[in-house]
């Protein structure tokens, strides 16, 4: 199981898959245009936290007819998805309170 | 470069390779076509990139299969709930008898006969147990290698037929 809070790359690849099904060069690439190049994932490591997530039943791999094994394309599940919220969530009231304690330090 | 990546992957568990190293391979062939027109540096940092990643995660995923196959060892082996009831009652036997035999020892507590000395012919017969359980140890073990043998060589004719076809 993934552990929370998520690691950047692994939080990165579900952002990925979230708006919609990807295969492995299509997340390496959006990863590093989300990440401003900053997150650069190396192959071995996408498919390293891609076969986590496949066994976490975080993402699963979608059925396309007339496909090589070479494009296959993920997705998240419904499990996946509510995670990546839960996570969302976290970062949101982590963001929040960061926020109100910088602020009050100015004042 | 592909050709070596395609060496490197070999150092992967053999599941993990059945699963993704088409999608690998796919997916490096297309980055490795994205930095073709560029600097020496560029394609320097990538090809370090991709090789240190794909050794820490050959690393991760042997480290991970490891892990898996004991987790399984120590899950899977149950004993059944009959043994348990078989085990409970040989037990409570056992410990019946033992009471019973010290019930009896204890009623004939200066009856017994004094033990020994030990006749020489008992230091034969353990000698010959010794010597009986060796020689069939040894036994076994020709018995052993023969079979190995004979297993070994059937295998290889197996696999000449196979190519004369």
């Amino acid at each position: 199981m993934e552990p929370f809070p998520l690691t950047e790359p692994v939080l990165l690849i579900l952002l990925s898959l979230a708006a919609q099904p990807r295969h492995g060069y299509s997340i390496l690439k959006d990863v590093e245009q989300m990440s401003d190049g900053r997150v650069l994932l190396s192959t071995g490591t996408l498919y390293g936290a891609l076969r986590r997530l496949l066994e976490d039943d975080w993402i699963e791999r979608l059925d396309q007819k007339n496909t090589s094994r070479g494009r296959q394309a993920y997705r998240l599940t419904p499990r996946g998805r509510k995670n990546l919220q839960f996570e969302v969530d976290r970062l949101k009231h982590l963001t929040r309170l960061a926020n109100l304690r910088v602020a009050l330090k100015e004042a | 470069m592909l050709t070596f990546y395609r060496h490197l992957l070999r150092i992967y568990p053999s599941a993990y390779r059945a699963n993704f190293s088409e999608e690998i391979n796919a997916v490096f062939s297309s980055l490795e076509a994205d930095i073709a027109a560029s600097g020496l540096m560029v394609r320097l940092r990538f090809y370090a990139r991709e090789s240190s990643g794909l050794l820490l995660g050959a690393v991760s995923e042997h480290w991970h299969q490891f892990s898996v196959r004991r987790f399984k060892m120590s899950t899977e082996f149950r004993f059944p709930k009959t043994t348990w009831v078989l085990m409970t009652l040989i037990l409570g036997g056992v410990v019946v008898a033992i009471e019973k035999g010290e019930a009896i020892s204890n009623s004939l507590a200066f009856a017994n006969p004094p033990v020994g000395p030990i006749h020489p012919g008992q230091h034969v017969l353990l000698a010959g147990i010794l010597t009986l359980s060796v020689f069939f140890y040894a036994l076994g073990a020709v018995a052993w290698i023969v079979l190995f043998a004979l297993r070994r060589s059937g295998v290889h004719r197996l696999s000449e037929t196979a190519s004369q076809k």
